[in-house]
Formats: structure tokens, sequence, C-alpha cells
């Protein structure tokens, strides 16, 4: 019998809240962090206000060697942890699948660098770790004693919805019977609000910050940079059900490619990006129409939007599925993007719960089925779709169990 | 510049520990749990913030054991053995030292202070 894989804890750690409760309070409030960067005031940014990672982990010593975005991955992950009630035997078999981006602080961390030294007295003994890929994944094996198959995926804005994909399968073909999958990330530093801006990918300029993130509409503008994490439990059906566990959803398929185009811009017509979606469509043995609301990558960014909306227009054709963007609530998380939006999109399947696109004055695409006001539907699949810089696509279909 | 306080505010700070569990007797292997990298890091700030030249081995005793398996092979006694190859350690302390040595890492955090102590006179 073909195994079957569900999520049975969330954690997640987002500028809308920690828990479904208080994302979908904040959703139907509009509470956003949406504010002017202190870096730079033509650019707009979503921060986590008061975060201590030490609130989710205690006080632990390798703390000194996380970057922010790992800081995100790790409470997020223990967050998981902590909810998925099992004990230390399953952890230590479990697998830990993450989703990280680089470090991009380059100024926070060498303030004074000059001429390429950036050697000095205090300079860490081990500053390197700040940079490591994998150093989140090292700290929370540590923290919490998993002890399973490990990867650490690094595939831009796809890679957290990667990182879950991978997990699915590893366990839907029965290598392993659960696996904790989610990412963290941050980049509203100095040095990669500076990257995002030189690469014109970024936001600039308007007044209000609350307008800033706009997927879809005509007069968007670029992306605003959020941050946060989101970890999931990921077991086999049967193994969840014989445990008792509380089931979130199903993942029934998952897909992923590349372009082959660009180092930055999507391929315009989505051609392979439209690859990843049908990839996870027929993995979850399903058709478009079965597909109740696509959570859109929607950066806001002209390109991507504009290829997404007629990937959208393509695969599903005259029956349109609900569109949501949540970008326009949390802006972009980068390689953790797809897992903070999985954790918002499971709150809204629990609650039976459409959050509205923000900012979408004038569609950018006539026939799609925007969502633009909030409403009650009971949502029973989501297909969520992430895209990346270097051409990275993925696709992770979710089903109501 | 008080050594102790200084070397307890940087021992807090790397092992994420309280002040109040750090004091010239505590042991960093055996009781704060310090491990290879916290050492590495250790001699990084001790250096910076005192402005010294830490030398890892000799400052964390890496050759303690080395150290009294040659004296014996070479039939010499020990204590003054040591004493030469570790002189910012007091006789008293190498004794010590020598019928601790069954109960795990040695290393206190006043043979830090030793070290500090001998590095700033001898500059």
């Amino acid at each position: 019998m073909q195994r079957r894989v569900v999520i049975t804890s969330v954690g997640v750690i987002s500028s809308l809240g920690f828990t479904a409760e208080e994302i979908i309070c904040n959703l139907k409030n509009e509470n956003t962090s949406f504010e002017k960067s202190i870096f730079d005031d033509e650019v707009v940014v979503s921060p986590i206000k008061e975060f201590d990672v030490k609130n989710f982990a205690g006080r632990f010593k390798d703390k000194r060697y996380l970057n922010r975005g790992a800081q995100f991955c790790v409470a997020s992950a223990i967050e998981a942890v902590k909810k998925a009630g099992i004990d230390k035997k399953l952890l230590a078999e479990s697998g830990l699948f993450l989703g990280t981006g680089p470090n991009l602080d380059i100024g926070g961390e060498f303030p004074e660098i000059k001429d390429g030294e950036i050697d000095r007295k205090d300079l860490m003994a081990l500053w390197m770790l700040k940079f490591l890929p994998n150093t989140a994944a090292s700290v929370i094996a540590r923290l919490v004693g998993i002890h399973g198959e490990n990867h650490t995926l690094t595939t831009a804005c796809s890679a957290s919805i990667q990182a879950i994909g991978e997990a699915f399968r590893k366990i839907k073909h029965g290598y392993i019977d659960l696996a904790f999958a989610g990412g963290g990330d941050s980049r509203l530093s100095k040095s990669a609000i500076l990257a995002y801006k030189k690469a014109k990918a970024l936001f600039n300029g308007m007044d209000d910050p609350d307008k800033a993130s706009r997927p879809f509409d005509k007069s968007r503008a670029g992306f605003v940079p959020g941050e946060g994490g989101a970890f999931f439990l990921l077991e086999e059906l049967e193994h969840a059900k014989s445990r008792g566990a509380k089931i979130y959803c199903e993942i029934c398929g998952y897909g992923a490619s590349i372009d082959g185009y660009s180092m930055t811009a999507p391929e315009p017509e989505g051609k392979w990006a439209e690859r990843s979606v049908n990839a996870a469509l027929q993995e979850a043995g399903l058709t478009s129409s079965d597909i109740d609301v696509v959570s859109s990558h929607g950066t806001g960014t002209l390109l991507n939007d504009s290829m997404e909306a007629d990937l959208i227009d393509r695969v599903y054709g005259k029956r349109a599925p609900f569109i949501i963007a949540l970008k326009s609530w949390i802006g972009h998380i980068a390689a953790a993007c797809g897992a903070v939006e999985l954790a918002i999109c499971l709150a809204c399947m629990q609650n039976s719960y459409l959050p509205k696109i923000r900012n979408l004055d004038e569609p950018c695409h006539d026939r799609l089925n925007f969502v633009r006001e909030e409403r009650e539907y009971p949502i029973q699949s989501i297909l969520l779709e992430n895209f990346g810089f270097g051409g990275q696509n993925s696709a992770l279909i979710v089903r109501k169990y | 510049m008080d050594i102790l306080e200084e070397i307890t505010k940087i021992l807090s700070d790397i092992l994420d520990i309280d002040d109040r569990n750090i004091s010239p007797e505590t042991y960093l292997i055996r009781e704060l749990g310090a491990e290879s990298i916290d050492l590495l890091e250790l001699a990084v700030a001790l250096n910076s913030r005192f402005k010294i030249d830490v030398n890892d081995d000799e400052i964390f005793l890496r050759k303690l054991r080395q150290y009294i398996t040659k004296a014996g092979q070479q039939n010499k006694d020990i204590l003054q053995y040591l004493a030469e190859k570790i002189p910012f350690l007091t006789r008293k302390r190498l004794e010590d030292i020598i019928t601790d040595l069954e109960g795990g890492p040695t290393l206190k955090v006043k043979d830090l202070m030793a070290y500090v102590e001998m590095q700033r006179n001898g500059n």
C-alpha cells in the first residue's frame, strides 16, 4: 500500500504571530509589521520585533554561531519539536530537512572591514560558523537529539518548500517514518538590503510602508523583505495514527525544477516553473481542477508576478482556484518563505479562512481569481508555489485530512 | 582590570552561564562542560581582552599528561619536571593537580588567572 505523509506538528515564528490563533487574528485585524528600514528610508521591511531565540531554546552556548536567519530556524524547529509530543527515541530516529539562506550581514559581522582585512583581535575562532549553511541543522540536532537523515537545502527562495518536499518523499518512499522540515531566514541587515537594492529587486520609495508589498497589482514595484521561520513534523500516516497524533493536513505532491535561463530573472513564460507545478499535481494524482487555493509566490516584483499570473492562467484555465499572496502580509522571507507561508496556509485551512491579497487595487491579470476580500471558505486543498533566484522552482500540495 | 572579574565575564559570555557558577576553584571542563570549540574562543577572548599572547597548549594544560608520562619514562621527579614545563603554576597547585588526575581534566579557572598574570608580568 502506498505510504501517505501527514503533518503532525507546526512551529512558526512570523510577523503575524507564533500560533495559528495569533496568525488568524492578525490577518483579520490587518496587523502587519511593515515599516521603513532603519538602514535605508527608501526601503520597507517586515521585521519581527522583540525576537530572542533564548525564549524558545533556553540558554545555549552555540547561540553565538547563529546568524539571525539561523536563529529563526532554530527557534521554529524547537517550537515544532515541543508541540510534536514525541519521545527521545522517536526524535533520535527523525530526519531533519532545512532550507537556509546565506548570511548577507557582511557589514554587521565585519564593521571595520578595509582592504579585504577582516582579522581583528576579538574575531571569533569559529566565525565561519555564522556563514556556513548547515550551522542551524547542527545546532537543532544537538539541542533536541535528532540523529536521522539530514539535508540543508540552499536553493534560494524555493529552499524551504524543497526541504519539506524532500522530507515528504523520503517518508513516502520508506526511508524514514518521520522528519522535521522547514526553514528560517532574515535579510533585513544593512548589507542584505544593499544587495537586493542593487539588484533592483526591492520595493523602493513610497511614503506609506503598508502599501509597499503589492503582489499582482499593476503598480507593484519590487518585494519587501521579511523574516521568520517555520518547521513541521512530517510523519507517515499510520505512524501518526498509531500514536494518536493530531493531524494538520496531508502532503500529497511535490515538484521542483530549474529554469536554466537567468541568474536572477525568472524565465518569462514560466515554462519550467510550470513543470514543477505539474510534477506536484502528478505526484498527488490530482488535476488542476482539484485545487481550491493557490498560495502564490507573489513577490510583488514585475517579472515574477507577470510570469506567475500567466502560469496560473495556463495551468488552471477556466476553473480558476482562489489565489492568495501571503507576501502582501509578511513580506518575502527568502529561503524560509515557503515554510512560513505553509504555516499560515494551515492556519487558514484549519479556520476555513481566506485572507485577501493586500494592496491589490488593479490586478495585473484580468482572468484570475485573486482573493480581494477576505472570506470564509472550507479549504480542502492548497498548492503552494515558490520560485527563487537562480531559476529555482518548487510546488507543494497539501490536502485537508 | 581585575583578572578574575574579567575571566568570569569572558566565560559566562562564551559558555552562556551565570557568573555565580564561576569561581577560581571551578573546573572548566569537568564542571562547566567547556569543549574544544569553547577553549578556542576562550583563547581568542583572553588574547584580545588582556592583550597577551595566548598559547593554547600551555594555558589549557594540554600536554600535562604527556609531561607526566615523559617524566616517568626518563625517571625524573614528576613535580620538578612539571614545574619546569608549566612555570606559571605554583608547586602547591601542581601537587594538587597530580593527586587530582583521576577525576578527569584538572584545568581550573585559577590556572587561567595564573597564566594571564604571568604573561602580563612578562610583558
